[in-house]
Protein backbone atom coordinates (compact mmCIF):
# COMPACT_ATOMS: atom_id res chain seq x y z
CA UNK A 1 0.00 0.00 0.00
CA UNK A 2 1.46 3.31 -1.05
CA UNK A 3 1.86 6.10 1.56
CA UNK A 4 -0.75 8.14 -0.31
CA UNK A 5 -3.39 5.38 -0.10
CA UNK A 6 -2.46 4.75 3.54
CA UNK A 7 -2.97 8.44 4.34
CA UNK A 8 -6.34 8.47 2.56
CA UNK A 9 -7.52 5.44 4.51
CA UNK A 10 -6.55 7.09 7.80
CA UNK A 11 -8.39 10.27 6.80
CA UNK A 12 -11.46 8.22 5.92
CA UNK A 13 -11.45 6.80 9.43
CA UNK A 14 -11.17 10.31 10.87
CA UNK A 15 -14.11 11.46 8.77
CA UNK A 16 -16.26 8.56 9.92
CA UNK A 17 -15.39 9.29 13.55
CA UNK A 18 -16.30 12.95 13.11
CA UNK A 19 -19.63 11.98 11.54
CA UNK A 20 -20.34 9.61 14.45
CA UNK A 21 -19.48 12.38 16.95
CA UNK A 22 -21.79 14.87 15.20
CA UNK A 23 -24.61 12.30 15.21
CA UNK A 24 -24.09 11.73 18.96
CA UNK A 25 -24.22 15.49 19.60
CA UNK A 26 -27.44 15.73 17.56
CA UNK A 27 -29.02 13.00 19.69
CA UNK A 28 -28.01 14.98 22.79
CA UNK A 29 -29.61 18.10 21.31
CA UNK A 30 -32.80 16.16 20.62
CA UNK A 31 -32.87 15.10 24.28
CA UNK A 32 -32.32 18.71 25.42
CA UNK A 33 -35.21 19.79 23.17
CA UNK A 34 -37.57 17.25 24.74
CA UNK A 35 -36.47 18.30 28.25
CA UNK A 36 -37.23 21.95 27.40
CA UNK A 37 -40.63 21.07 25.91
CA UNK A 38 -41.50 19.10 29.03
CA UNK A 39 -40.44 22.02 31.26
CA UNK A 40 -42.49 24.39 29.12
CA UNK A 41 -45.63 22.32 29.74
CA UNK A 42 -44.95 21.90 33.47
CA UNK A 43 -45.66 25.10 35.43
CA UNK A 44 -43.68 23.90 38.45
CA UNK A 45 -40.53 23.16 36.41
CA UNK A 46 -37.52 25.27 37.30
CA UNK A 47 -36.33 28.02 34.95
CA UNK A 48 -32.75 26.91 35.65
CA UNK A 49 -33.39 23.68 33.74
CA UNK A 50 -34.73 25.56 30.72
CA UNK A 51 -31.87 28.09 30.64
CA UNK A 52 -29.26 25.35 31.12
CA UNK A 53 -30.80 23.26 28.32
CA UNK A 54 -30.83 26.24 25.93
CA UNK A 55 -27.18 27.05 26.74
CA UNK A 56 -26.11 23.41 26.31
CA UNK A 57 -27.94 23.30 22.97
CA UNK A 58 -26.09 26.45 21.86
CA UNK A 59 -22.74 24.92 22.84
CA UNK A 60 -23.66 21.69 21.02
CA UNK A 61 -24.68 23.61 17.89
CA UNK A 62 -21.37 25.51 17.91
CA UNK A 63 -19.48 22.24 18.39
CA UNK A 64 -21.28 20.71 15.41
CA UNK A 65 -20.32 23.64 13.16
CA UNK A 66 -16.67 23.48 14.35
CA UNK A 67 -16.64 19.74 13.63
CA UNK A 68 -18.16 20.31 10.19
CA UNK A 69 -15.43 22.85 9.36
CA UNK A 70 -12.86 20.30 10.51
CA UNK A 71 -14.64 17.65 8.44
CA UNK A 72 -14.59 19.77 5.27
CA UNK A 73 -10.94 20.78 5.76
CA UNK A 74 -9.97 17.16 6.23
CA UNK A 75 -11.97 16.13 3.19
CA UNK A 76 -10.15 18.73 1.11
CA UNK A 77 -6.83 17.28 2.28
CA UNK A 78 -8.07 13.82 1.32
CA UNK A 79 -9.45 14.59 -2.11
CA UNK A 80 -7.62 17.77 -3.02
CA UNK A 81 -11.00 19.06 -4.08
CA UNK A 82 -11.46 22.75 -3.30
CA UNK A 83 -14.88 23.19 -4.81
CA UNK B 1 -13.84 -26.12 -14.61
CA UNK B 2 -14.73 -22.51 -13.83
CA UNK B 3 -17.94 -21.75 -12.08
CA UNK B 4 -20.42 -20.10 -14.39
CA UNK B 5 -21.56 -16.82 -12.88
CA UNK B 6 -25.30 -16.41 -13.35
CA UNK B 7 -27.08 -13.13 -12.63
CA UNK B 8 -29.11 -13.29 -9.42
CA UNK B 9 -32.76 -13.97 -9.92
CA UNK B 10 -33.84 -11.14 -7.63
CA UNK B 11 -31.90 -8.69 -9.81
CA UNK B 12 -34.01 -9.82 -12.73
CA UNK B 13 -37.26 -9.52 -10.77
CA UNK B 14 -36.32 -6.29 -8.98
CA UNK B 15 -33.87 -4.42 -11.21
CA UNK B 16 -32.00 -1.51 -9.62
CA UNK B 17 -31.66 1.39 -12.05
CA UNK B 18 -28.28 2.65 -10.80
CA UNK B 19 -28.13 5.28 -13.52
CA UNK B 20 -31.22 6.94 -12.09
CA UNK B 21 -29.90 6.99 -8.50
CA UNK B 22 -29.21 10.37 -6.96
CA UNK B 23 -26.20 10.24 -4.71
CA UNK B 24 -25.77 12.43 -1.63
CA UNK B 25 -22.25 13.72 -1.25
CA UNK B 26 -20.57 13.85 2.13
CA UNK B 27 -20.62 17.64 1.98
CA UNK B 28 -24.37 17.68 1.42
CA UNK B 29 -24.83 15.25 4.28
CA UNK B 30 -22.72 17.36 6.68
CA UNK B 31 -24.67 20.46 5.64
CA UNK B 32 -27.86 18.59 6.52
CA UNK B 33 -26.39 17.64 9.94
CA UNK B 34 -25.42 21.26 10.60
CA UNK B 35 -28.84 22.58 9.69
CA UNK B 36 -30.49 19.89 11.84
CA UNK B 37 -28.37 20.97 14.78
CA UNK B 38 -29.37 24.59 14.22
CA UNK B 39 -33.05 23.59 14.00
CA UNK B 40 -32.79 21.77 17.35
CA UNK B 41 -31.18 24.84 18.92
CA UNK B 42 -33.85 27.18 17.53
CA UNK B 43 -36.59 24.81 18.77
CA UNK B 44 -35.04 24.65 22.24
CA UNK B 45 -34.70 28.44 22.29
CA UNK B 46 -38.35 28.89 21.24
CA UNK B 47 -39.57 26.51 23.97
CA UNK B 48 -37.37 28.26 26.55
CA UNK B 49 -38.70 31.64 25.39
CA UNK B 50 -42.28 30.46 25.73
CA UNK B 51 -41.59 29.19 29.25
CA UNK B 52 -40.00 32.57 30.15
CA UNK B 53 -43.02 34.47 28.80
CA UNK B 54 -45.43 32.18 30.70
CA UNK B 55 -43.40 32.65 33.89
CA UNK B 56 -42.92 36.41 33.81
CA UNK B 57 -46.04 37.53 31.93
CA UNK B 58 -48.79 35.20 33.17
CA UNK B 59 -52.05 35.19 31.27
CA UNK B 60 -54.60 36.77 33.58
CA UNK B 61 -58.22 36.03 32.86
CA UNK B 62 -61.00 37.53 34.88
CA UNK B 63 -62.73 35.34 37.45
CA UNK B 64 -66.00 33.91 36.21
CA UNK B 65 -69.03 32.41 37.89
CA UNK B 66 -69.46 28.81 36.81
CA UNK B 67 -72.08 27.29 39.11
CA UNK B 68 -74.55 27.76 41.90
CA UNK B 69 -73.39 26.10 45.10
CA UNK B 70 -76.69 24.22 45.38
CA UNK B 71 -76.65 22.74 41.89
CA UNK B 72 -73.59 20.60 42.71
CA UNK B 73 -74.06 17.80 45.27
CA UNK B 74 -71.02 16.46 47.15
CA UNK B 75 -69.21 14.13 44.72
CA UNK B 76 -70.76 15.91 41.76
CA UNK B 77 -69.08 17.72 38.93
CA UNK B 78 -69.81 20.30 36.27
CA UNK B 79 -68.14 20.93 32.94
CA UNK B 80 -67.41 24.45 31.81
CA UNK B 81 -65.05 26.32 29.51
CA UNK B 82 -62.41 28.72 30.76
CA UNK B 83 -60.80 31.08 29.84
CA UNK B 84 -61.90 30.58 26.21
CA UNK B 85 -64.45 28.37 24.48
CA UNK B 86 -61.60 26.11 23.41
CA UNK B 87 -60.49 25.32 26.98
CA UNK B 88 -62.66 22.61 28.58
CA UNK B 89 -62.52 22.50 32.39
CA UNK B 90 -64.15 20.47 35.13
CA UNK B 91 -65.43 21.68 38.49
CA UNK B 92 -65.63 19.13 41.33
CA UNK B 93 -67.34 19.28 44.69
CA UNK B 94 -65.13 17.20 46.98
CA UNK B 95 -66.91 17.90 50.26
CA UNK B 96 -69.52 20.19 51.72
CA UNK B 97 -67.25 23.24 51.54
CA UNK B 98 -64.44 22.07 49.27
CA UNK B 99 -64.34 22.61 45.51
CA UNK B 100 -61.62 22.03 42.94
CA UNK B 101 -61.37 22.88 39.26
CA UNK B 102 -58.98 21.57 36.63
CA UNK B 103 -58.25 21.76 32.95
CA UNK B 104 -60.15 18.76 31.57
CA UNK B 105 -57.48 17.82 29.03
CA UNK B 106 -55.27 14.93 30.09
CA UNK B 107 -51.60 15.93 30.16
CA UNK B 108 -50.73 12.76 28.25
CA UNK B 109 -52.58 13.13 24.93
CA UNK B 110 -55.34 15.66 25.74
CA UNK B 111 -58.25 13.24 26.11
CA UNK B 112 -60.97 14.63 28.41
CA UNK B 113 -60.69 13.33 31.99
CA UNK B 114 -63.75 12.14 33.95
CA UNK B 115 -64.45 12.38 37.67
CA UNK B 116 -64.64 9.16 39.69
CA UNK B 117 -66.13 10.32 42.99
CA UNK B 118 -65.77 6.87 44.60
CA UNK B 119 -61.99 6.88 44.18
CA UNK B 120 -61.71 10.66 44.45
CA UNK B 121 -59.75 10.63 41.20
CA UNK B 122 -59.94 12.05 37.72
CA UNK B 123 -59.67 9.28 35.17
CA UNK B 124 -58.53 9.47 31.57
CA UNK B 125 -60.36 6.63 29.79
CA UNK B 126 -58.14 6.73 26.69
CA UNK B 127 -54.97 5.30 28.25
CA UNK B 128 -55.95 4.64 31.88
CA UNK B 129 -54.39 7.75 33.38
CA UNK B 130 -55.34 8.71 36.94
CA UNK B 131 -55.07 12.09 38.67
CA UNK B 132 -55.74 13.09 42.25
CA UNK B 133 -58.96 15.10 42.55
CA UNK B 134 -57.41 17.03 45.44
CA UNK B 135 -54.52 18.67 43.62
CA UNK B 136 -54.47 17.23 40.10
CA UNK B 137 -51.18 15.36 40.46
CA UNK B 138 -50.71 12.29 38.26
CA UNK B 139 -50.99 9.16 40.39
CA UNK B 140 -50.97 6.34 37.82
CA UNK B 141 -50.80 5.58 34.12
CA UNK B 142 -48.96 7.30 31.28
CA UNK B 143 -49.41 10.97 32.33
CA UNK B 144 -46.41 12.43 34.12
CA UNK B 145 -47.50 16.04 34.53
CA UNK B 146 -50.28 17.23 36.86
CA UNK B 147 -53.53 18.63 35.51
CA UNK B 148 -53.43 22.46 35.46
CA UNK B 149 -55.48 23.60 38.44
CA UNK B 150 -57.75 26.63 38.63
CA UNK B 151 -58.41 28.74 41.66
CA UNK B 152 -61.90 28.27 43.12
CA UNK B 153 -63.76 30.42 45.66
CA UNK B 154 -67.35 30.64 46.78
CA UNK B 155 -69.19 33.89 47.25
CA UNK B 156 -72.88 34.44 47.95
CA UNK B 157 -73.65 30.77 47.19
CA UNK B 158 -71.93 31.06 43.81
CA UNK B 159 -68.77 29.25 42.71
CA UNK B 160 -66.15 31.46 41.06
CA UNK B 161 -63.19 30.21 39.06
CA UNK B 162 -60.03 32.04 38.01
CA UNK B 163 -56.60 31.20 36.69
CA UNK B 164 -54.01 30.42 39.36
CA UNK B 165 -52.30 33.78 38.90
CA UNK B 166 -55.53 35.75 39.22
CA UNK B 167 -56.42 36.80 42.76
CA UNK B 168 -60.06 36.57 43.70
CA UNK B 169 -60.44 39.60 45.90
Amino acid sequence: MSPEVHRRNRLNVVLQMVTALITAILLGQLWLFTVTLDAMETPSASMTIVVAAALCSLVACSAVWVLIRFFLTTEQMETGDRS
Amino acid sequence: MGKLKMPSRWKHDFPVPHAEDSYVTRREFTRFLGLTSMAFFIGTLAAAGRKLVKQFFPHNSAAVEVADIHELPVGGHKLFRYPTENDPCILLRLSEDKFAAFDQRCTHLSCPVLFDAGKNQLVCPCHEGFFSAEDGRAVAGPPKRPLPQLQVTTRNARVLVASREEHLA
